[in-house]
């Protein structure tokens, strides 16, 4: 009895390794759905915090760079408008016709600021966090943008975060169009580098050429028409050889974002309803 | 015994939070990131039963999990080396050292401890990156990744050992 408790016990390991392995297996698959992980990974209370305080440090370490870029960009801006204005004038035409088209645009649409909180751009399938959540009027499906343009769609939120599946996850697909045409299609992550990704299902009549803009289509309630994407790299034959995928080079590096903005379409719910009918 | 597992305790709570508030943001050339964790794993002492070494390998695992939103994972492939360490330790320790030897260049020699850190570290990348790249496509970004972040680990595990036991 007493040799065979001394057996027993010689082995005891390999039980608990063979349980321990089980559990990983069970965690593995259990929570890498993305709304079932969203209480064990990321959004999680205790994870969010620590990831906050850690934003807020790098963020504030960042500034100078990030205040330069942006004084930049403003600058840039600036001048694009006086471009734009004298053009106006020139053409004569009412300005105020200009006005209301932008607003119109975005017109049912409020801007939520928000900060990213945890990124990641290393894996298959990345997924973001951001410091604004249900009581700030975050709801899933809600687009998320940046200045540079888009960055991914909510897709859980907690009472103060959100996690936000960012372009760059295999399960990602925006409707998208080729700027100044009504050619559209899907953009797609396929892994890899962080600023590749393809537009395909463009017909093979199409006239494109490099560099030309792919902006959202407008198609879905998740983003207006118009936010910019990318610029057209490279033109290739898609696999099945009847149409063109289209390589993009994404104009926002998510790997180097902290500030974005939610997108919160007032008039989603009824277009959703419309579509789903 | 409980100040050393104290000790230990604090050892890997500071290699996880450099884990995970600084090297889960850096990726070399946007491949996969250098991963400290395993180094808890590899400098059990001589002497740890199995047992206790699945559930320091698994509990590391699981915090590292938690934050990198990698359920599953990082505590998998840390239990499985967790499982050959002790028993590889015995065999490539020195004959006559100490009983309850920890892990280092100085008690191990250079190229005996090296060879150690490498065979551990392979083993726990070979889990981690199938795993991570379980449900997809592209075999080579998978072998890039896990190639990367080998050589990543590899230079900081053999730094890290360094400031932890500088040359007397």
């Amino acid at each position: 009895m007493h040799d065979f408790i001394e057996r027993i016990t010689a082995y005891v390991h390999w039980a608990l390794f063979l349980l321990l392995e089980a559990l990983s297996g069970f965690l593995l698959f259990q929570y890498n759905h993305y709304q079932g992980s969203v209480w064990f990974t990321q959004a999680n209370t205790a994870a969010a915090i620590v990831h906050e305080w850690e934003a807020k440090a790098i963020s504030y370490l960042r500034m100078p760079a990030e205040n330069a870029a942006l004084a930049q960009r403003n600058i840039a801006l600036q001048q694009q408008l006086d471009v734009m204005r004298h053009e106006l004038a020139l053409a004569k035409v009412d300005s105020s016709h200009t006005q209301k088209m932008q607003t119109e645009v975005l017109e049912g649409t409020t801007l939520i600021p928000a900060q990213i909180v945890d990124n990641s751009v290393r894996k298959r399938d990345n997924m973001l966090v951001i410091n604004a959540g249900s009581d700030d009027g975050v709801a899933p499906e809600m687009g998320v943008v940046s200045g540079t343009g888009v960055v991914g769609i909510v897709s859980a939120v907690t009472p103060h975060y959100a996690l936000v599946m960012s372009i760059l996850n295999s399960h990602s697909s925006i409707s998208c169009r080729l700027r100044g045409t009504e050619y559209f299609g899907y953009l797609k992550w396929k892994g890899g580098k962080p600023l590749r990704a393809y537009m395909d299902d463009v017909p093979r009549h199409a006239q494109i050429k490099k560099g030309d803009v792919v902006e959202t289509s407008g198609f879905s309630s998740v983003f207006p028409a118009g936010i910019f994407l990318g610029k057209v790299a490279e033109i290739n034959n898609s696999s099945d050889g009847l149409a063109f995928e289209l390589e993009i080079l994404l104009s926002t590096d998510l790997a180097n974002i902290r500030h974005v903005n939610v997108i919160d379409n007032h008039n989603k719910a009824e277009l959703d309803s419309l579509l789903t009918q | 015994m409980i100040t050393k597992t104290l000790k230990r305790l604090a050892w890997a709570l500071l290699l996880l939070a450099i884990q995970v508030l600084i090297l889960d943001q850096v990726h070399p050339w946007g491949y996969g990131a250098p991963l400290l964790c395993p180094l808890v794993v590899i400098t059990l002492p001589l002497g740890t039963s199995r047992s206790e070494a699945l559930l320091w390998g698994f509990g590391v695992g699981f915090v590292a999990d938690i934050f990198a939103g990698t359920s599953g994972i990082s505590s998998a492939a840390l239990t499985f080396i967790a499982l050959i360490q002790p028993p590889l330790l015995a065999l490539m320790a020195p004959r006559d050292s100490e009983e309850e030897l920890r892990p280092s260049f100085s008690a191990m020699g250079r190229w005996n401890y090296l060879q150690f850190i490498a065979l551990l570290l392979i083993l726990h990348h070979l889990v981690y990156f199938a795993l991570e790249g379980f449900s997809y496509f592209h075999i080579e970004d998978i072998a890039i990744s896990m190639g990367v972040s080998f050589a990543a680990s590899l230079l900081l595990i053999i730094l890290a050992e360094h400031v932890r036991n500088p040359k007397k």
